[in-house]
């Protein structure tokens, strides 16, 4: 199973203004001292090995959509958020082979703006024979998908899409079937509710898809109910937008977590790899990185088991699971 | 997972309460933690003192406790210094941001002073 980040940023697409790539490119150079490279895959080389992810690349400024993928059958996808863009187009390249139906399957954590703005720009919604299935713990996830392309907010009308498209409306305490994995999801603490996914695979690998999750400090039993849920998990992608003390001070109640939080449920979860996801959209690449670094930083201080893998997601960034 | 509870040291320095926790915050001592700094911050003291040098480490389940206790002293007018953290429990403060929400003393005697 391979887990592909199309989209990691919480709340608000951001782009990065000519100023913040300028600086990028003085640090690089700055930290190549004055070498020479013979030719592009050098000085690539360099980029990759040599410079700190936030100097030689980016985060990325797409909002949530995560792809799950076992390399068959339809394709499996959390949230449409503005990162739907570059996977709809990806997933054509990739069934034009013939190896894969035209199928696309996506699970919603919830329906907030950010997690939905890419579906009007999801090319294969304008396509014929294709076939989308959303599958949402709301009942309300075909009013939201319809409502953001009425004309007041969009030229192209729900009705005028191709696909053929079907919403399913999920129940949690219960597993689905769907294709080559099998998919639970959990109620989470989120405005207008939020939902968490846990995806098996044939081969018992787990992953949890779980943003736009708050837990309260005075409501420990949700904690409880989440670590029964990523328990033992290959990889959980988690909420860290905000500081713990940011989510529990002027932030309490915005219906979001903290690195923090993420570290000590995969801790007591006995998970194996954390992703850090739903990027603050107001932070730089340095302070993204920062927030990674003290995140391993906070894992081995108060690790008392296995070791914790913590990464951080990023538009691109690809995780074998 | 600790089966000992926390020991608890408590003293009144002019007017200023000082508490010290010494042990473990795990699963087993989280609520008393939390329990015992609630009811300290309820007194309606002026300040008090939480004395960190005989907690190693805490995760969010302290440092909710914390949260909860700054609240309560909050409702009574009781503000919350904390003092004397090691170095493992200053990073962890640092990195949660908790160093924001409260004034950190390096020494009692220091948290002491206005």
């Amino acid at each position: 199973m391979q887990i592909r980040f199309w989209g990691t940023r919480g709340s608000l697409p951001v782009a990065p203004q000519a100023e913040t790539i300028a600086d990028k490119v003085a640090d690089a150079l700055v930290a190549a001292e004055g070498r020479s490279f013979a030719d592009k895959s050098a000085a690539r080389a360099f980029v990759d090995t040599d410079l700190a992810f936030a100097v030689g690349q980016t985060y990325g400024g797409a909002t949530s959509c995560v792809e799950i993928d076992v390399g068959e059958g339809a394709f499996v996808i959390c949230d449409m958020g503005s990162g739907v863009r570059e996977l709809g187009l990806d997933t054509i390249r990739r069934f034009s082979d013939g190896s894969r139906p035209k199928e696309w399957h996506f699970f919603m954590s919830h329906l907030h703006w950010d997690h939905i703005m890419g579906f009007p720009f999801f090319v294969p919604a304008f396509m014929d024979g294709a076939k989308i299935v959303i599958h949402a713990g709301h009942s309300d996830a075909e009013k939201a998908l319809r409502r953001q392309q009425e004309e007041i907010s969009f030229p192209v009308p729900f009705d005028w899409l191709k696909a053929d498209i079907e919403f399913r409306t999920l129940e949690t305490g219960r597993e689905y079937e769907i294709g080559a994995v099998s998919v639970a999801l959990v109620e989470q603490d989120h405005s207008h509710d939020s939902y968490g996914y846990r995806f098996r695979d044939a081969q018992g690998k787990v992953a949890v898809y779980s943003t736009d999750a708050e837990y309260k400090v005075d409501r420990s039993e949700t904690l409880s109910a989440m670590t029964s849920f990523i328990k033992g998990a290959d990889l959980v992608v988690c909420d860290t937008m905000y500081s713990l003390a940011d989510s529990v001070s002027m932030k309490e109640d915005w219906g979001h977590s903290s690195n923090i939080v993420a570290v000590d449920l995969c801790h007591e979860a006995g998970a194996k790899r954390l992703a850090l996801f739903h990027h603050e959209p107001t932070y730089s690449d340095a302070d993204i990185q920062r927030m990674h670094e003290e995140t391993i930083r906070y894992e081995e201080l108060t690790r008392e088991d296995a070791p914790l893998e913590v990464v951080c997601a990023y538009d691109g960034l690809c995780v074998d699971v | 997972m600790s089966d000992e509870g926390l020991e608890w040291r408590s003293e009144d320095r002019a007017g200023v309460i000082v508490v010290a926790p010494i042990g473990r915050v795990d699963e087993s001592t989280a609520d008393d933690f939390k329990e015992h700094l609630v009811a300290a911050a309820s007194n309606g003291v002026k300040t008090l003192v939480i004395d960190l040098s005989g907690i190693a480490y805490m995760s969010s389940r302290g440092l909710r406790g914390l949260t909860l206790a700054q609240r309560a002293g909050s409702t009574a007018g009781t503000t919350i210094v904390l003092a004397q953290p090691n170095e493992t429990m200053r990073e962890i403060l640092a990195i949660s941001r908790y160093d924001m929400l409260f004034r950190v003393a390096d020494t009692v005697e220091d948290a002491l002073e206005e």
